[in-house]
């Protein structure tokens, strides 16, 4: 109940306020929104498996989110920031493809 | 949480199929009870987290539609760089050369005011000399009474030449008889007198005339009255001439100008 609160207030909160993401966190931002939405992902399949956790979800978000950054800023370091962004994204997408398809067998049970 | 050891589903991707055995409550209902039963203080943190995803994911994608730099590597930021930069080169090269234009213009504005003031001045100018501007200044009147109407347009003539002569500058013949009036100017003919009226540039005039001239009234007065000049051949004529000199005089009779059927204005030279 909450959580899904929290995401309408969120997303209303970001329509409402008019906020431009700072420089040095542009690049970053499309990539913890992915991994972000990975840990959801997973968030709700556990639900649906009986395993969720909320400390557990609450780590796993925070730690997706900045080791996603992490490999980006790396990869901005050594001047692989495009080609690392490009991997941690389809890592993720993966991930985000597993756990919605778990999602679907338990929805559809197919 | 029958499980809570277990280490969480979105970290291990094998084993789904192990872990999908059609147990009770299914997946749908865990979620739907998930959703429904009482609020756990251990969610909020889980609700702030979802609250900032959804928050920053909406941010992000306004950023997108205001600005597509904002997902660009730094090579193609750079590369963005390079490109605004020789285009701001190019722009700041047009400025230039539009404010140059526009001093250009400017300044021309000016000139043309200059020609324009020019212009009107020589307008003036050729209008005293044409007869289609009123003139003022120094001058004499000559008055001729002429009671046997024995002044010929030829002596009438020769008084206007040698007004010319004198340096005259705008000259008018007034008919006191009829009350009518002549500017003298280029193409004044002089007929008659006929039925005792004189036919100036085809208006009649009747005696006595007054000469209006504008120039030097010395060097004018001098021209009318040597000896055997205007003066004498009028008096001659059993008429009377009296010249008188004046400061400030003025001719106001016009001459309407007639659009030249032949002659047409030559083309200026190019390089002029």
């Amino acid at each position: 109940m909450i959580p899904l609160l929290g995401l309408v207030l969120g997303v209303l909160a970001g329509f409402i306020f008019d906020v431009s993401v700072p420089l040095e966190l542009q690049p970053y931002l499309p990539i913890a929104i992915v991994a972000a939405l990975d840990a959801v992902f997973g968030g709700v399949r556990a639900v649906m498996e009986g395993i969720f956790n909320d400390k557990v979800f609450v780590v796993s978000f925070i730690a997706n989110v900045l080791i996603a950054a992490f490999i980006v800023f790396l990869g901005d370091q050594l001047g692989v920031g495009s080609q690392l962004s490009t991997a941690v994204i389809v890592v993720l997408g993966i991930r985000i493809f597993t756990n919605v398809a778990t999602i679907r067998r338990h929805v559809f049970h197919a | 949480m029958p499980e809570p050891s277990e280490p969480r589903a979105d970290t291990t991707s094998g084993g789904q199929s192990r872990r999908f055995t059609p147990a009770a409550p299914s997946g749908l209902r865990r979620l739907w009870r998930a959703l429904s039963k009482r609020p756990d203080a251990g969610h909020i943190g889980v609700g702030l987290l979802v609250g900032l995803l959804g928050f920053a994911a909406v941010v992000q994608v306004r950023v997108d539609q205001d600005d597509a730099l904002a997902n660009a590597r730094r090579d193609d930021l750079v590369q963005i760089l390079d490109g605004l930069r020789r285009q701001s080169e190019r722009l700041d090269d047009q400025v230039a050369e539009l404010e140059a234009d526009r001093r250009d213009l400017v300044s021309g504005a000016n000139t043309e005011a200059e020609a324009l003031a020019q212009a009107q001045e020589r307008a003036r100018t050729t209008g005293i000399l044409a007869g289609t501007a009123p003139a003022t200044g120094p001058g004499i009147i000559m008055t001729i009474t002429d009671p046997d109407r024995r002044v010929s347009s030829v002596l009438m003539y020769r008084a206007i030449l040698e007004l010319r002569d004198a340096g005259a500058e705008a000259i008018q013949i007034t008919g006191e008889g009829n009350d009518s009036a002549v500017r003298v100017v280029l193409d004044t003919y002089f007929l008659g007198p006929e039925d005792g009226a004189m036919i100036i540039g085809g208006e009649k005039v009747e005696p006595p005339y007054t000469i209006v001239a504008i120039g030097d009234p010395g060097v004018l007065s001098g021209a009318m009255s040597f000896t055997q000049g205007v003066v004498a051949s009028i008096e001659d004529q059993n008429a009377d001439a009296t010249v008188t000199e004046y400061n400030e005089l003025t001719i106001d009779v016009l001459h309407e100008p007639e659009e030249p059927q032949y002659a047409h204005p030559a083309p200026e030279d190019e390089d002029d």
